[in-house]
């Protein structure tokens, strides 16, 4: 077993039962609800940069889509959460697919541009149709999820408080970190690699690019839709304003932060970015500091690690290796003759 | 690189630590009360408004010496405005025990975001401006507010403002997309079908738009006799001055959105005849609020806004029920419950406070236009 | 209100009316969108802290007119300074650096330095939206100057119509005719070729820096002038219109960015005008997608190659 393994472990006995201990209250829970969300956010996000090496600049569309069909269904029909989760992913991966075939052909900046403005108009029209989503109203009083075995003759449970959540969230992100790893060592994971570390070198390997990026891409949107869907029920209140840029900049904060490429790298990035943004929260004000000084932190994080330390906090070798070569000085063009 | 590893896991463990720590530690002795709105972010100026109003009240309650000899202690939780902050304010309010009871949220959606922990954990919540109808039915009797609600506004504005006080009956409504100006337009709306006044049109506008003309060029195609600026302040400025630019020179009107000196600093001279609804209105109160008015401009330095007005008030009746039954959350909400009528209600200086079953009052509104630069109390 | 309705005076009236708005508008974002494509050009980055230069040349403006008193023709050109200034800074500091990183971290660092100024101005100045001082502006610029089919145009607007063309034209010439403008085409053709020409590369690039940053500083203070509000996130949504209107007229074209900073104004006022409001801001972001993924090489420009340095 080795040592990152057994860390690893260490941290999920704690996390299980974290809730038993003595001075852990439902805040405490409340925030590591949050961590575990933005963790299956930065997991679905990986995807897109860290495994193939582009830029998404627009996850958060994805993010409200799920949260919105999550939402929507449960206000509407009333439907189960249980069914909702694949709903929320099929409609991700829809999405994802509907917008990366037309544009995933497209040169790096300009797929991040598609991306920025795709999630912009889905933030528009979300808060513009009001008559499907209500709007800036918002829709408030979703259900809480609930375990009804009620057809079965069994009882009816419902998610009261934090605790049933906490347990939720570490469930969906043991399954998504298990998706992801396996996805990794499968062919589909090696192909991306490829792709990320030379194109024209995969292509002539027979990777049809476009194929590879779209199934990429639509899975990664469909982990942000299912993180999305959770959102809705946990908060059960859903707005327009909730999914603007900024958070499509937090998760590939975190992502940049811990690791691009790295699972566990993105985890722990997202682990400090939420827990940094709720220690700033009560820090600032003690400090005297000026407002506004938490975003700012955020963005100054992201030029230094992109200067100092591009491939994040636990980076992939690959990767590193890729954001050196371009940065070596001109010392390691020797002239080459060995016969 | 791998030794780098574990420095980062106790790193990332330390930070939730911190977080755990932070969170507790409570003067025992204090009786806490939890502020919610937002300090920081583009709604910073509203927050500050309820802090000013909500702290000028804690020094006096303080000074006297306190509730039953307690003093008070307000814990400040900043929410953005934004309902996933909220959600983690009310969440951290309502995980500390000694916090006995919350003023906010500020915004509605921050507000509706919220309710459910608090209906959830059991504390009560006040709000002093938030206006969105819908809370009352979230708040399941947890949720109490000492402002008027949209619909009422919006209905008073339709009934008196524009037929009796400006007499005029034809409205061009340029309301922002957000939950408060829909509501507020929608009620308008209603109630001008009622009264008789006729709207020619409406366009909506996203927040932070800085060119209205397209849109104003629409409207003052069929001559309005007024424009209904729904919104908050710095678009209606605009609008104020891209109105009158086209040639508009009928008056103006708006809600507490409009309520604001920046009204005035950022549309200059075309914001006179400007009329707005507002909760508070130091020159029409009594002699309470205009001792009150004079303590704040003392304090502050700047003239007081209805937002502080209704947060001190806020303060006030939570002083006032703590003092009868003692700082315990659900006493205090059946104490809040009992002013429920004229005979009981909370004397304070924007007037007299009493909740319905819904946690909503009924407050008179007053009306305040914008003459020769500043904002004077109508007719 | 039914257009239908209106007699054809009226029509025509509104027509010009919103064609003028437009024009106004375009002129800016054409200002602002010059700057994106030229730095494009030079160093193939997509500059998303341009908006901010944009807003930073804003609120110089008011800073030198309220606190320092000067004059509003002197302010200008002296926020426009300080604007390029800021630009060269940007580039010396974040940029220049990650010259040879591949693009993602460029990208991110872009965004990043976004972010941080954007808030930076607001921890300086404040969230609130501020008025331009007024009373700064010479007082004919209110007056009517010229009038035709029933629309006014003030001096002002003339001012900005006059700015624009001007700063437009003059570009043109420093690209076409002074050797710093054939610099600057020969960079953006080919770097290596450029430094082996005897070309300072990084003194072409820190120069275009200053040019558009100059540009976009204008651009900022006119808008904060003619619409009499600022505030720290102007910059950002008119960072992505004028994005926008650059990839309309193609990437790396200075005259496709001026005429797509145009269409799009005029779009966006027609669009505003005519059909729905709120989606206005839709119509950069529609504009844009369906411009880059039918016509990638926009109006005038090259379609983009993916060089290697991508990751």
């Amino acid at each position: 077993m080795t040592r990152g393994a057994m860390i690893r472990i260490g941290f999920l006995i704690l996390a299980l039962i974290m809730p038993f201990l003595p001075f852990v209250t439902d805040y405490i829970l409340h925030i590591v609800i949050l961590i575990f969300l933005y963790m299956i956010l930065a997991l679905g996000l990986n995807i897109v940069p860290g495994f193939n090496g582009l830029l998404d600049l627009g996850y958060v569309g994805f993010y409200g889509i799920g949260a919105y069909t999550s939402g929507l269904l449960t206000y509407h029909f009333g439907l189960s959460y249980w069914v909702i989760i694949p709903l929320a992913f099929i409609n991700g991966a829809i999405w994802g697919i509907l917008l990366g075939a037309p544009t995933l052909r497209l040169t790096g900046d300009y797929f991040a541009i598609v991306t920025f403005g795709f999630s912009e108009l889905v933030v528009l029209f979300l808060t513009n149709e009001i008559w499907l989503t209500r709007g800036p109203l918002g829709l408030p009083g979703i259900d809480v999820v609930s375990i009804d075995l009620s057809l079965l003759g069994g009882p009816k449970w419902e998610f009261i408080g934090e605790l049933p959540y906490y347990y939720l969230a570490i469930v969906m992100v043991l399954v998504t970190v298990f998706v992801m790893h396996r996805i990794q060592n499968s062919r589909l994971g090696r192909a991306w690699f490829a792709i990320r570390d030379d194109e024209v070198a995969a292509v002539s390997c027979g990777i049809k690019l476009l194929t590879y990026k779209v199934i990429a891409f639509a899975i990664s949107a469909a982990f942000g839709a299912v993180g999305g869907s959770f959102f809705a029920r946990w908060v059960t209140f859903l707005s327009p304003d909730m999914f603007k840029f900024w958070e499509s900049f937090l998760v590939l904060c975190m992502i940049v932060l811990g690791g691009m490429g790295n699972i566990w790298g993105v985890m722990i990035g997202a682990a400090i970015l939420v827990s940094l943004s709720e220690v700033l929260r009560e820090l600032l004000p003690l400090l005297g500091l000026p407002v506004g000084v938490r975003f700012l932190a955020f963005g100054l994080i992201m030029v230094l690690m992109m200067r100092y330390r591009p491939a994040g906090m636990l980076p992939i070798s690959a990767v590193a290796a890729q954001m050196r070569a371009g940065r070596t000085k001109r010392k390691r063009l020797k002239p080459v003759s060995r016969a | 690189m791998k030794n780098k590893q574990p420095f980062f896991y106790t790193g990332l463990v330390c930070c939730l630590v911190f977080v755990f720590v932070i969170t507790t530690g409570a003067l025992a002795d204090n009786i806490r009360i939890g502020v919610a709105s937002p300090f920081t972010g583009d709604l910073a100026a509203y927050g500050d408004n309820i802090k000013a109003g909500v702290s000028l009240k804690l020094k006096e309650i303080n000074d006297a010496g306190g509730i039953n000899g307690k003093k008070i202690e307000l814990v400040w939780g900043d929410d953005l405005c934004a309902p996933k902050d909220a959600g983690t304010v009310a969440s951290k309010f309502a995980a500390d025990k000694s916090i006995v009871a919350v003023i906010g949220h500020l915004c509605s959606s921050a507000t509706l975001a919220a309710m459910p922990i608090y209906v959830r954990a059991g504390l009560p919540a006040i709000s002093a401006t938030s206006t969105n109808p819908t809370i009352g039915d979230v708040g399941k009797g947890w949720f109490f507010r000492n402002c008027y609600t949209d619909e009422f506004q919006g209905k008073y504005l339709a009934s008196y403002v524009v037929p009796k006080l400006l007499g005029k009956n034809t409205v061009a409504i340029f309301y922002e997309n957000n939950d408060y100006a829909i509501g507020l337009k929608d009620s308008f709306m209603a109630g001008a079908k009622a009264f008789g006044v006729k709207v020619t049109g409406a366009e909506a506008y996203v927040a932070k738009t800085t060119d209205f003309t397209p849109q104003l060029t629409k409207l003052l195609r069929d001559k309005p006799d007024t424009i209904f600026l729904c919104g908050y302040h710095p678009e209606g400025a605009l609008i104020a001055g891209q109105a009158r630019k086209l040639g508009f020179n009928g008056p103006l009107f708006g809600a507490d959105g409009i309520d604001n000196e920046d009204y005035i600093k950022l549309g200059g001279k075309a914001t006179e005849n400007t009329y707005c609804t507002v909760p508070f209105l130091a020159m029409s109160a009594g002699p309470a609020g205009k001792e009150f008015a004079k303590k704040f401009t003392a304090a502050y330095g700047r003239d007081v806004d209805w937002m502080s007005a209704n947060a001190y008030d806020c303060l006030g009746i939570l002083a006032q029920v703590i003092s009868q039954t003692g700082p315990d959350r659900k006493k205090i909400r059946e104490g809040l419950s009992a002013i429920n009528s004229e005979g009981n209600g909370y004397n304070g200086i924007t007037g007299l406070t009493y909740f319905d079953k819904k946690g909503d009052c009924a407050k008179p509104a007053f009306v305040k236009m914008v003459k020769d630069g500043k904002f004077v109390a109508a007719e | 209100m039914d257009i239908r309705r209106l007699s054809y005076n009226r029509r025509r009236r509104l027509f010009l009316q919103q064609l003028v708005n437009g024009l106004t508008i375009g002129g800016i974002y054409a200002m602002i969108a010059v700057g994106y494509t030229m730095i494009y050009g030079v160093i193939q980055l997509i500059n998303f802290a341009h908006g901010e230069i944009y807003m930073l040349g804003a609120f110089f403006a008011i800073t030198f007119i309220v606190s320092l008193g000067i004059p509003f023709f002197v302010a200008l050109p002296l926020s426009m300074a300080c604007c390029a200034i800021c630009g060269v800074l940007l580039d010396i500091v974040a940029y220049r650096p990650l010259r040879r990183s591949p693009r993602l971290a460029a990208l991110i660092t872009a965004i990043g330095m976004s972010i941080f100024l954007q808030n930076l101005a607001m921890v300086i100045w404040g969230s609130r939206p501020k008025p331009f001082p007024q009373g700064a502006l010479p007082a004919y610029f209110e007056k009517t100057a010229v009038s035709f089919g029933g629309v006014n145009l003030s001096w002002f607007h003339l001012f900005i119509y006059g700015m624009t063309f001007t700063m437009m034209v003059g570009l043109n010439l420093i690209i076409k005719k002074t050797r710093w403008g054939k610099a600057m085409r020969a960079v953006a053709q080919n770097k290596t070729m450029a430094a082996l020409a005897g070309i300072n590369v990084n003194r072409v690039i820190s120069y275009t820096f200053v040019l558009a940053g100059a540009l976009g500083g204008a651009a900022g203070i006119m808008t904060g002038a003619f619409y009499n509000k600022i505030e720290p996130t102007m910059g950002y949504i008119a960072g992505v219109k004028a994005f926008a209107a650059a990839v309309l007229g193609g990437i790396g074209s200075v005259p496709g960015a001026m005429l797509g900073g145009l269409v799009l104004g005029v779009a966006e006022a027609f669009g505003a005008g005519y059909l729905s409001s709120l989606y206005r801001d839709g119509i950069s972001y529609g504009v844009m997608i369906i411009v880059i993924i039918l016509i990638p090489a926009g109006l005038f420009g090259r379609v983009l190659k993916e060089t290697k340095k991508s990751m």
